[in-house]
């Protein structure tokens, strides 16, 4: 179904300016062109129905080869480009991976045993083929077209199947709801496996027959503002991080941002003064989406002008709020647990049966685990319900990290918590109490973040480690992280 | 650039990777100008606001797609290697 979407976009646009990569511009009738070439590739090295794992940054190719691996009948599974050689080898025994989209230069680095060569693709990119050792535990359902990934706990991403249907409603209901047109670049500087820049720029910028642009090289304000000036550029899909960068002293000029139309920003909470001074300096208002991964894109404030909340809910989403839970007297009024319905729902997790449903009630309502309320029909959200700690979008699993840091030798107890450095940015706050507290000076923090980045995800690896005599806990055991925050902070 | 002007360079560098960083790193942890700054916490995000800050202090744009090697960034004394060598360029 999204091929078929896809076909038709490349058809009705075939005259239009559909990908721009570094100086290379492709037509929709190019764009075509190189998705069919690369799907014969596709099908000339790999089985019928091949797992095709993408773990790849942003660039043309990605755009080339995920189109090609649906027109060649594959299922690409759409992985963190950040993902470690463990995570990567979780997903290929849960899933089952027939080859993978990766950097030339990484191959090596991964350590995956590769079935032959890789296959030589356009510019740094390589389809490395992939043996299957064991048949994965786990098979898609009939109507899974793609799969993206949300942190899982010990290493294993949790792999979300989506249908075509759904994937197609999450682009069509984004162009809708957003007022997206042919006349659109959209510059998209989030990850293309993260459900921002998946439902915001891919399908539905070809589905209005716009223009998707990548920046080659770091999101640096000045490339950035360049890059808009430049290329026409009107819908900026970015973090928050970059539209605090823009605004702080010595920022890029004005005039460079003439052009642009919408600033979309996701994956974290903006802070409300970011958005002030974005839209003092540059006169744009930046529209905070809102969406989760097993739901898709939910909410878009479509009144420039409206400056709180998360916008009104997207064509084909509804949202509720569940009463207010017992546990949660903190909460203003009104609010309680955001229940959200859309059609581009996911189906399932492919590799934790049960799970997904056992979220969904028996209305088909989503209980996304964020806590919020409706104030003139616009989302505000208020906290989490669940214990994850998001770091720039991404959800981690305390329990994960505690476990690897317990496992070390001289270490007793450890706790880990969300916290914020002095940006503001949210970060995993990691606190140690050393076995063997003579021999403190021995555990230090090198050796702690060295044996996390050896297991973790970077993206998990805690930003924050203090050390500390003992952790307080309840009399169940609980950390008693309010109590553990006020000692930190005077002892700070 | 003489000894004095190179240290007070690395100064500057050392506060900017303590902002960067947005006070992961505690200041006394920066006083070692060859420690590699990824042991001791900078992550991608940190990284990112380090190339804002050093290209609006020093006017040095930094292309990380242009330069193979990234260990240029690892420490603070080649950071400032890195700066004399463009400004060097540039003049």
């Amino acid at each position: 179904m999204i091929w078929n979407a896809m076909s038709d976009c490349l058809e009705r646009h075939r005259w239009r300016r559909a990908v721009t990569g570094g100086a290379e511009v492709l037509t929709y009738e190019d764009l075509g062109g190189r998705i069919h070439t690369a799907a014969g590739l596709l099908r000339a090295h790999l089985p019928e129905g091949a797992h095709v794992g993408f773990c790849l940054g942003n660039r043309t190719e990605y755009v080339v080869l995920y189109f090609a691996a649906l027109a060649a009948g594959c299922l690409p599974l759409l992985l963190d480009a950040n993902f470690n050689t463990g995570e990567i080898e979780a997903i290929r025994s849960d899933c089952g991976l027939d080859a993978l989209v990766i950097e030339r230069t990484k191959v090596d680095a991964l350590g995956l045993p590769g079935k032959g060569d890789p296959v030589p693709f356009d510019g740094d990119v390589a389809i490395l083929p992939l043996s299957r050792l064991v048949e994965p535990p786990f098979r898609p359902r009939p109507e899974t077209e793609v799969c993206r990934f949300t942190s899982g706990t010990t290493g294993r991403p949790k792999c979300l199947e989506f249908s075509g249907h759904a994937v197609v409603s999450a682009a069509s209901n984004w162009v809708l709801g957003t007022g997206m047109t042919g006349e659109d670049r959209t510059l998209c500087l989030a990850a293309l496996s993260n459900g921002l820049a998946f439902n915001t720029s891919l399908l539905s910028t070809f589905l209005a027959g716009g223009e998707l642009c990548f920046l080659k090289g770091s999101p640096l304000t000045r490339p950035v503002a360049r890059r808009i000036a430049e290329s026409g550029i009107t819908r900026l899909v970015a973090f928050p991080t970059l539209y605090r960068n823009f605004v702080a002293p010595g920022g890029p000029d004005r005039a460079m941002m003439a052009g642009l139309k919408h600033a979309i920003s996701a994956g974290a909470p903006l802070w409300p003064d970011v958005r002030e001074e974005f839209r003092a300096a540059y006169g744009i208002d930046i529209s905070d989406y809102y969406g989760i991964a097993e739901t898709g894109p939910c909410t878009f404030e479509r009144q420039a002008g409206h400056h709180t909340g998360l916008g009104e809910p997207l064509p084909g989403v509804e949202i509720r709020i569940a009463p207010p839970h017992p546990d949660s007297p903190e909460d203003p009024e009104g609010a309680g647990e955001v229940l959200v319905r859309t059609s581009s729902m996911a189906s399932g997790y492919l590799n934790h049966p049960g799970m997904f449903e056992a979220r969904v009630d028996a209305d088909g309502f989503y209980h996304s685990g964020d806590r919020g309320r409706i104030v003139d029909g616009r989302l505000h959200l208020v906290g989490r319900t669940q214990d994850h700690i998001n770091v720039a979008g991404r959800k981690i699993d305390p329990t994960e990290i505690v476990a690897v840091v317990t496992a070390l030798d001289g270490v007793a107890d450890a706790v880990a918590f969300p916290d914020e450095d002095l940006n503001r940015e949210a970060l995993v706050h990691l606190v140690v109490v050393a076995a063997d507290r003579e021999s403190t000076n021995e555990l230090t923090k090198a050796a702690v973040v060295e044996a996390c980045r050896s297991r973790l995800a970077p993206y998990k690896v805690p930003g924050r480690i203090s050390f500390v005599d003992e952790i307080p806990r309840t009399g169940i055991g609980k950390p008693r992280i309010a109590v553990l925050r006020e000692q930190l902070n005077t002892s700070a | 650039m003489n000894d004095h002007e190179l240290v007070a360079m690395k100064k500057r560098v050392q506060r900017l990777v303590y902002i960067a960083a947005g006070g992961k790193i505690k200041e006394e942890e920066l006083g070692r100008w060859d420690i590699d700054l990824r042991t001791i916490g900078l992550d991608s995000l940190g990284y990112l606001n380090l190339l804002e800050g050093l290209e609006r202090t020093f006017g040095v744009a930094i292309d990380l797609d242009q330069e193979e090697d990234h260990s240029f960034l690892h420490t603070i004394d080649n950071i400032v290697r890195y700066l004399v060598a463009q400004q060097g360029q540039a003049a």
